[in-house]
């Protein structure tokens, strides 16, 4: 992890389903959490360049080989706000093609404090 | 210079029309059945619901005034658009209604409305009338009463309807435009309802599955405008499609000229290659642009439809497959054309609005 960690928020401002979008210099970063587990994600799709945390954190149907519709990642997904990509909030990759990341960075909690580590 | 031709003004709630509703229709709207809950659009609703919704998730105005004003910081300032053809949203979806009276009725509320609430608040914006095609004689009422406006830059419609606009049935419609001066567009949009054939070979099941095929019934559209003589009968005429899809454009043409050469004399009032009245008079928005893993696969279709000349940005703002103005992946030298210099061409209107402000 790296030493160029930078407070972002405090634990309370985030929560399942609701990620926060915070200012590192001149990174926009969501910070997302989901099973007591915190997360940052650059706000930039690799897609079109969209604020991809600003869409909605949710779940979606895993892949079957049969129509059945299994609800899953609920909350560790972040669905990019314009033209709805799905990324894995801890990986960075996308649903569809696992090569197509975002870029996440490591975070640390120090008592009620979030840090990122860029 | 950027010119965005498709450019949705929304609104939070259909009931922004009700002021403009005249009163026999005002009673429908406010006391007649709803496809929705209160304030929901009267259209007969499609088959196909957007699991998603159709608006970009960080897009989320809450009071009417918002819908201009995340327009203006997100889109019109950010990108620098020098003119956004307003293309309304819900308002084209009269073209599903079974009564023709009160469809003309929604689509002159809008119109009004757009006049009164949308124009004056920013000077880059132009507007379209809307039109409900299923009863031609009323559309071309509504481009009679409001096609000098010098500010309503176009005549604009739903793709879907009951049968293919190169038919008699519409050219009313057509003569009213030449008589303004203004373009005929369609917009994605009018499934369902009185339009029941959006989809050849029966309704398509998922709705990415079907929003990727909705371009069939362009093909039919644009086919038929062609075949029935649309351009002859109105040589000034311009046929604007906006939303359906590009790269099958030149499939389709070279079609209609194999066929033609060898069939002309079905319809011996077409002088020329159906080609040939594509290029002088029809014009295909970009958004959303096909995108394949080689873009020279794509860009080599886009050469094959003159598309130097044939295409007219447009970013689809707000929507969930909106184009960015900074990634349009066109080739660098077409750009200054594609971006704004053929929609200028084909918005006479507008010409004349950009040079009298010039000129000042």
């Amino acid at each position: 992890m790296s030493d160029n960690k930078h407070r972002v928020c405090a634990t309370n401002e985030v929560s399942p389903g609701q990620q926060k979008i915070v200012q590192v210099g001149r990174l926009s970063i969501g910070i997302f959490t989901f099973d007591d587990t915190y997360h940052a994600m650059l706000n930039v799709c690799p897609h079109q360049g969209a604020a991809l945390c600003e869409g909605p954190v949710c779940g979606t149907s895993q892949q079957t080989d049969n129509a059945e519709f299994i609800y899953c990642k609920d909350d560790a997904l972040v669905r990019c706000a314009w033209h709805g990509w799905e990324f894995d909030i801890k990986s960075g990759e996308s649903l569809f093609d696992p090569s197509i990341k975002a870029k996440t960075y490591p975070v640390s909690v120090e008592g009620e404090d979030i840090y990122v580590h860029l | 210079m950027i010119i965005d031709v498709d450019c949705h003004n929304y609104w939070s709630t259909a009931e922004v029309l009700i002021p403009y509703l005249d009163k026999h229709h005002r009673d429908y709207f406010v006391r007649g059945e709803q496809p929705g809950p209160k304030g929901a659009f009267p259209h007969a609703h499609r088959a196909w619901l957007h699991p998603e919704g159709f608006k970009r998730a960080d897009i989320t105005p809450i009071s009417e005034d918002d819908n201009y004003a995340i327009m203006k910081e997100k889109h019109l300032d950010h990108y620098n658009i020098d003119y956004a053809i307003l293309t309304g949203d819900e308002a084209i979806e009269a073209s599903t209604l079974a009564n023709p009276h009160y469809a003309s009725a929604l689509v002159r509320a809008y119109n009004d409305y757009q006049i009164e609430e949308w124009l004056p608040r920013d000077e880059r914006f132009m507007g379209s009338i809307v039109i409900a095609p299923q009863d031609p004689h009323l559309a071309a009422a509504e481009i009679r009463r409001l096609g000098h406006h010098p500010r309503m830059v176009q005549v604009l419609a739903s793709h879907g309807a009951t049968r293919p606009y190169g038919d008699p049935f519409y050219h009313p419609i057509f003569e009213a435009c030449a008589e303004v001066g203004l373009p005929f567009a369609i917009h994605l949009g009018g499934q369902g309802g009185i339009n029941s054939n959006p989809i050849a070979a029966g309704p398509s099941t998922y709705f990415w599955e079907t929003h990727a095929i909705l371009p069939q019934s362009a093909m039919t559209h644009m086919a038929s405008m062609i075949a029935q003589g649309v351009f002859e009968k109105w040589p000034s005429l311009y046929f604007i499609i906006i939303e359906c899809g590009v790269a099958w454009v030149p499939s389709v043409l070279w079609r209609l000229d194999a066929n033609y050469k060898a069939l002309r004399k079905e319809t011996p009032w077409l002088k020329r290659l159906p080609s040939e009245y594509f290029k002088d008079h029809i014009r295909f928005t970009t958004q959303p642009l096909e995108r394949p893993d080689n873009l020279q696969h794509l860009w080599s279709i886009l050469e094959a439809m003159d598309g130097k000349n044939t295409l007219l940005f447009a970013s689809d703002y707000p929507h969930w497959d909106y184009d960015d103005v900074n990634n349009l992946h066109i080739p660098p030298e077409w750009r200054e054309n594609i971006m704004g210099g053929n929609a200028m061409q084909v918005y006479k209107r507008l010409q004349a609005l950009d040079a009298s402000k010039k000129a000042v």
